[in-house]
């Protein structure tokens, strides 16, 4: 599976739907399978990192329209970047969607109450991985 | 010596005489039957016998005459004899008094030994008794919190002998100080003692946690029971509290948690890219599968949807275990619940041959609860059902509006001081459960030995969770079974306005 991941990487990205993507997941196999969400969202995947500092340096350098993050990342969690990137005047802007496995109410909670704007329990359904990417970044002025 | 002649007719009295023809000689001299004293007895005698005549008013006469010098010595020795008799008596009676009281004391002595022994065994019995107690810390205190009683399950606990203790500290001072004064700003109280003390002067006892600090300065979770203790007269004298180490428990526990925590996030992470790349290829139209792929991977990933859930219960009973079961409140209609449940075990009880028969109202049946959780809780009890009844079986959903009693009786009408409640019976025609077990299936991965004979996949956790749902949602979860017959489980949930 982790083979797969480039490919998927190379599908081509529409020109009519710019919508700028980072995905930061530690797990191979899951960020390949959101990147593949966010493409079947019509989105396009300008950065993949597998730790909270390089998905906060990315954010930086990128400036993307969303951000899908993973909760539990080494360097800085989903929870630090999502707060860090809400202080920061030129990323405060950026749409937020946290994955987790944790799923409880209290999980949630957090991850709302650290900025983000959707938050994902793991394991997602693909489709609803589409969906919330969709419209998070329908939101998105044109 | 002068004598004194009497006449003979003035003598009254008895007779007297050495022998008894002497004493007929006497009484003719003498013509009289009263007293008459051989002078020829030892004057001792005579004496004595005339003085004892003397006191009892008779008049002795010794041959018709009485020596003067006699009778004044008769007179003497007999108000002597009398008032030696009196004495003698008095001191006889005192004796007796003396010897009645002696007897009395001794009694009393004896009582009071027995008394005395009683309480000491009594004392050495509750001595050894809390001596014995090793592994817990028994703390007596006065009503200022001073130590009084420190048994070796104290000592060990916090490493201070008796000696260094008893009259010389207080209970506070081996609490954690940031915790009392925090407990102590909570409700107010104005001391750390209060703050200890303040639910068990309320409430009768009081148990809980506190944190212990002990001589070499190592901080010990302690459960403690604190309770009022009073004196032989029974006044307020002052607090006991009784303590077991739970450090390592509680450690345990936080381990245990983080460790389902840790899992459960293990677990979730493969399941995540299985389940998701599944749902790719199988959703793939552009790269249609074969029905024997379908097939397979549809295994595949009914499998993995059940570990899925299996690590959802896992998690689900952690969270119970540790508190943080949270309940999201709204208005659900338990017959929609219902019919979902039917709906998700549809396929399931076809293929296993059972059928399943759905009896709720049309108009629906409001509770206030969350929505998932009663969700979670339905399903349970209806894979149960179709579990556990052989093909050709039937499973039963009826749900219906009752009225609970206080004693806990649910009848279908309105009754004063009943609540109103949603009751839902999931009666299934299956093996049943012992009736020996019928208590423990609640109990977190029991299994029913007629579940483990009949191969019966499962891990004991559908109905524990389901319990703790019907729980926090203040119902009762009832069972009937009879082996080889079927089971009943009846869920009663408050309803709206209850």
């Amino acid at each position: 599976m982790d083979e797969a991941v480039p490919a998927l990487v190379a599908v081509a990205i529409p020109d009519s739907a710019p919508l700028r993507v980072l995905v930061a997941d530690d797990e191979d196999d899951i960020r390949g399978l959101v990147c593949l969400a966010v493409r079947k969202a019509g989105g396009t995947v300008v950065a993949e990192v597998s730790d909270g500092s390089a998905a906060l340096d990315a954010a930086r350098d990128q400036a993307p329209d969303l951000a899908v993050l993973d909760v539990s990342m080494p360097g800085a969690t989903g929870l630090e970047v999502c707060a860090a990137l809400r202080a920061d005047p030129r990323t405060a802007g950026i749409r937020i969607l946290l994955l987790s496995a944790g799923a409880s109410l209290d999980d949630v909670a957090r991850g709302l109450a650290a900025g983000a704007d959707a938050y994902l329990a793991k394991p997602f359904q693909v489709a609803g991985l589409v969906h919330q990417v969709q419209s998070l970044t329908a939101r998105q002025p044109a | 010596m002068s004598t004194l002649q009497l006449a003979p007719a003035e003598l009254p009295g008895a007779l007297l005489g050495r022998s008894a023809p002497h004493r007929g000689l006497l009484r003719r001299l003498t013509g009289r039957s009263g007293p008459v004293l051989d002078r020829s007895l030892p004057s001792t005698a005579m004496f004595a016998v005339a003085g004892v005549l003397l006191a009892d008013g008779v008049l002795p006469v010794v041959d018709g005459e009485l020596v003067l010098a006699g009778l004044a010595t008769a007179l003497v020795a007999s108000l002597t004899s009398r008032r030696l008799s009196v004495q003698t008596g008095e001191i006889d009676r005192l004796q007796g008094q003396r010897t009645a009281l002696l007897a009395q004391v001794q009694t009393r002595a004896d009582e009071l030994d027995v008394a005395t022994r009683m309480l000491a065994a009594r004392a050495q019995t509750m001595t050894s008794v809390i001596d014995a107690v090793t592994e817990q810390s028994i703390i007596g205190t006065d009503v200022d919190g001073v130590i009084r009683v420190w048994n070796p399950g104290a000592e060990k606990m916090l490493g201070l002998p008796r000696p260094d203790v008893v009259r010389k500290r207080s209970i506070v001072e081996f609490h954690l100080p940031e915790e009392l004064e925090a407990a102590a700003e909570g409700h107010g109280s104005a001391t750390g003692l209060e703050a200890l003390v303040h639910a068990a002067a309320e409430h009768g006892s009081d148990v809980r946690d506190w944190t212990y600090v002990a001589a070499d300065g190592e901080p010990r979770t302690v459960s403690v029971a604190v309770t009022p203790r009073t004196d032989d007269r029974g006044v307020h004298a002052g607090w006991n509290f009784v303590g077991t180490d739970m450090t390592e428990a509680r450690a345990t526990e936080r381990m245990k948690d983080q460790f389902v925590s840790l899992i459960s996030h293990e677990l979730r992470t493969p399941l995540t890219s299985i389940l998701g790349y599944l749902e790719l290829v199988l959703e793939d139209e552009e790269q249609p599968l074969t029905d024997e792929q379908r097939q397979y991977l549809t295994t595949v990933e009914r499998n993995a949807d059940r570990l899925l859930r299996l690590v959802g219960d896992l998690l689900f009973t952690a969270q119970v275990d540790a508190g943080r079961f949270t309940l999201q409140p709204q208005d659900v209609d338990l017959a929609s619940v219902v019919r979902a449940a039917e709906e998700t075990v549809r396929v399931t009880a076809a293929g296993a041959g059972v059928e399943v028969v759905v009896e709720v109202p049309d108009e629906g049946l409001v509770v206030p609860g969350d929505a998932v959780r009663l969700g979670q809780a339905c399903d349970n009890l209806v894979s149960n059902a179709v579990k556990f009844t052989p093909a050709g079986g039937r499973v039963t959903l009826s749900l219906r509006a009752a009225w609970q009693a206080p004693d806990g009786t649910v009848c279908a009408d309105e009754r004063p001081g009943a609540r109103p409640v949603a009751q839902l019976a999931v009666r299934d025609t299956g093996i049943g459960i012992p009736t020996g077990e019928q208590g423990k299936l609640f109990t977190r991965f029991f299994r029913a030995s007629t579940a483990q004979r009949n191969a019966v996949p499962g891990v004991g956790l559908g109905l524990a969770i389901t319990k703790a749902i019907t729980t926090a949602h203040d119902g009762v979860l009832d069972v009937e079974s009879a082996e080889g017959e079927g089971t009943t489980f009846t869920l009663t949930l408050p309803r709206a306005g209850a």
